[in-house]
């Protein structure tokens, strides 16, 4: 057997020579495709990453946001319901006062009204009472409706100023009325009792005034002497409807 | 009968003796590089088909690299690549009426394990420094150290033996059954030659691949794109 | 029969080396394959990596054999003693 070197450099070179050609023409390119390839791939990958943290990001922050307003919101809410709370209180506040105001003058009219009720039962008790006095004394007996009176009227006159006593009668007659006409002695009694009180007659002229219930009334010009119940009657019911 | 050792001298160029197997390398040369430049001028992220039996060849390759050495396989591809390619077609040449492989010859298989002897020291040295590769000779003791030299020779003898004695027997007894039966017989044959041709490209490139790696020693660290294409 | 001395001990030696060369091949052979589908028949899912590495192996055994057919093959043609 022999081996021919001849041949076995030429084949060690042409292997050298392959390698080199492999080399440069398929193992270098495909495998730089492919790192290429996977390097676009993790790029890929990275980038699919960043969105994806960039979108949970954006979640939370929506999140975050969401919170916020749910929380502004209930803030709102709760402002509003102390308000309307305030507001509720003061307006119940109010109608409270303005109830007691109502209330207040409600009773004071009431009270006023029933002054006023009380005033004119009062007033219309007095007149009942004058009219029942008037009733009853229309009752008396004829004699007693001027008799009583003459010493009364003289007394009357005699307690009068002395110039408006001088000066009764100077006018003329006097006018008296009466209850009921005069009897002649009566009148002569009157007459008689009025001269010895001013010391000089003073002339009369009479008449009736059913009126008077029971008395008499001197009626001068300058003074005006009354002595019956119908005066004295005037002067209760003004007595008793006056009040204050 | 012809004797499977001779080769024939088929022309000279100058006082150089051109043989029969180096004019069949030239065309596997020729055939691959055309191949090569053809398929690879136009590459693209999204791969024709023929990138795609490209892209699964290198990964596939990368991975039986990186399985066995435990290191980046980028290095060594260019050389485990070429071994396994070169001899595969040249063992399947036989195929073509005329043509007998060059690794029948011992010439060519010699050149291809001269060369796997030389990566084996280049990638040591550089793996491990000059005196790290050199104390590889001297484990387990110095006692083991004409051992472990006699065992590089050998290795790459058993290496060389291996691949030529095969594809050689292949073709002698084919050779032989044709001459004795006629023609349809060694088919049969042929096939397993096939079968024989691949297995023994992919020893032959497993081998180189197992020893350059225990020249270099294994690397300490993975490179992390390392186990993305298991 | 007028036959070189030589080359008849060549002849023989050579079939002689392919014969008993080929009986340890042979039963490592043998043996690799029954381990190998005993292996497959316990892991079946394993089937892939287990065929792949028998072949390689078988391969590394056959080579035992394809040794001795080269030392026959050199005794037959390249005798450096014809």
């Amino acid at each position: 057997m022999t081996i021919d070197w001849w041949t076995l450099g030429l084949q060690t070179v042409n292997a050298a020579i392959l390698i080199w050609l492999l080399a440069r023409f398929l193992f270098r390119p495909v495998s730089k495709i492919i790192e290429k390839r996977q390097a676009l791939a993790h790029a890929d990958l990275d980038a699919a990453e960043a969105a994806k943290a960039a979108a949970e990001a954006e979640r939370a922050a929506a999140e975050a946001e969401r919170a916020e307003i749910s929380a502004s919101r209930a803030a709102l809410l709760d402002a509003a319901q102390a308000d309307a709370g305030r507001e509720t209180e003061r307006l119940m506040q109010q109608a409270q006062a303005g109830i007691a105001e109502e209330r207040r003058r409600a009773e004071a009219a009431l009270a006023r009204a029933e002054a006023e009720r009380r005033r004119a039962l009062d007033a219309q008790a007095g007149q009942l009472a004058a009219d029942i006095a008037e009733r009853l004394l229309r009752r008396l007996p004829d004699a007693a409706l001027t008799a009583g009176f003459i010493d009364g009227l003289v007394a009357a006159v005699a307690e009068l100023p002395a110039p408006v006593r001088d000066r009764l009668g100077s006018d003329g007659p006097v006018p008296v009325r009466a209850a009921r006409m005069l009897l002649p002695e009566e009148r002569a009694t009157l007459e008689a009792r009025l001269a010895e009180t001013l010391g000089r007659t003073l002339p009369l002229e009479i008449s009736e005034d059913p009126d008077l219930i029971a008395g008499l009334e001197l009626d001068a010009t300058n003074a005006i002497v009354r002595n019956h119940f119908r005066a004295d009657l005037a002067r209760i019911t003004a007595e008793l409807t006056r009040h204050d | 009968m012809q004797s499977p050792l001779e080769h024939v001298t088929l022309f000279h160029i100058g006082p150089v003796p051109i043989a029969e197997p180096v004019v069949v390398t030239w065309l596997i040369m020729a055939g691959l590089g055309a191949f090569a430049f053809l398929a690879t001028r136009k590459l693209s992220i999204l791969p024709s088909k023929t990138q795609t039996v490209l892209e699964l060849f290198v990964t596939v390759l990368d991975d039986q690299i990186r399985d066995t050495m435990r290191r980046d396989p980028a290095p060594f591809r260019p050389l485990i690549g070429t071994l396994l390619l070169f001899v595969l077609i040249a063992n399947w040449s036989s195929l073509i009426p005329g043509i007998e492989p060059p690794t029948a010859h011992i010439e060519t298989d010699a050149a291809l394990a001269v060369w796997v002897f030389v990566a084996t020291i280049v990638f040591g040295i550089s793996g491990r420094g000059l005196k790290g590769y050199l104390e590889t000779f001297v484990e387990p003791s110095w006692v083991m150290m004409p051992l472990n030299l006699i065992e590089q020779i050998t290795r790459t003898f058993s290496l060389i033996i291996r691949l030529f004695g095969n594809v050689m027997s292949g073709v002698f007894v084919v050779g032989i059954v044709l001459s004795l039966a006629g023609l349809f017989v060694p088919i049969p044959l042929m096939a397993l030659e096939l079968l024989t041709g691949a297995v023994q490209a992919y020893i032959f490139a497993i081998l180189a691949t197992v020893f350059i790696g225990a020249a270099a020693g294994e690397s300490e660290e993975i490179p992390l794109t390392a186990k993305e294409s298991d | 029969m007028e036959g070189n001395l030589v080359e008849i001990v060549s002849v023989f030696s050579a079939a002689l080396a392919v014969s008993f060369g080929a009986i340890g091949p042979a039963l490592g052979e043998g043996r690799a394959v029954a381990a190998a589908m005993d292996a497959i028949a316990r892991q079946p899912e394993a089937a892939g990596t287990l065929s792949r590495t028998l072949f390689v192996g078988l391969a590394m055994i056959e080579t035992m054999a394809i040794y001795t057919l080269v030392i026959a093959l050199l005794v037959l043609f390249a005798n450096p003693f014809v």
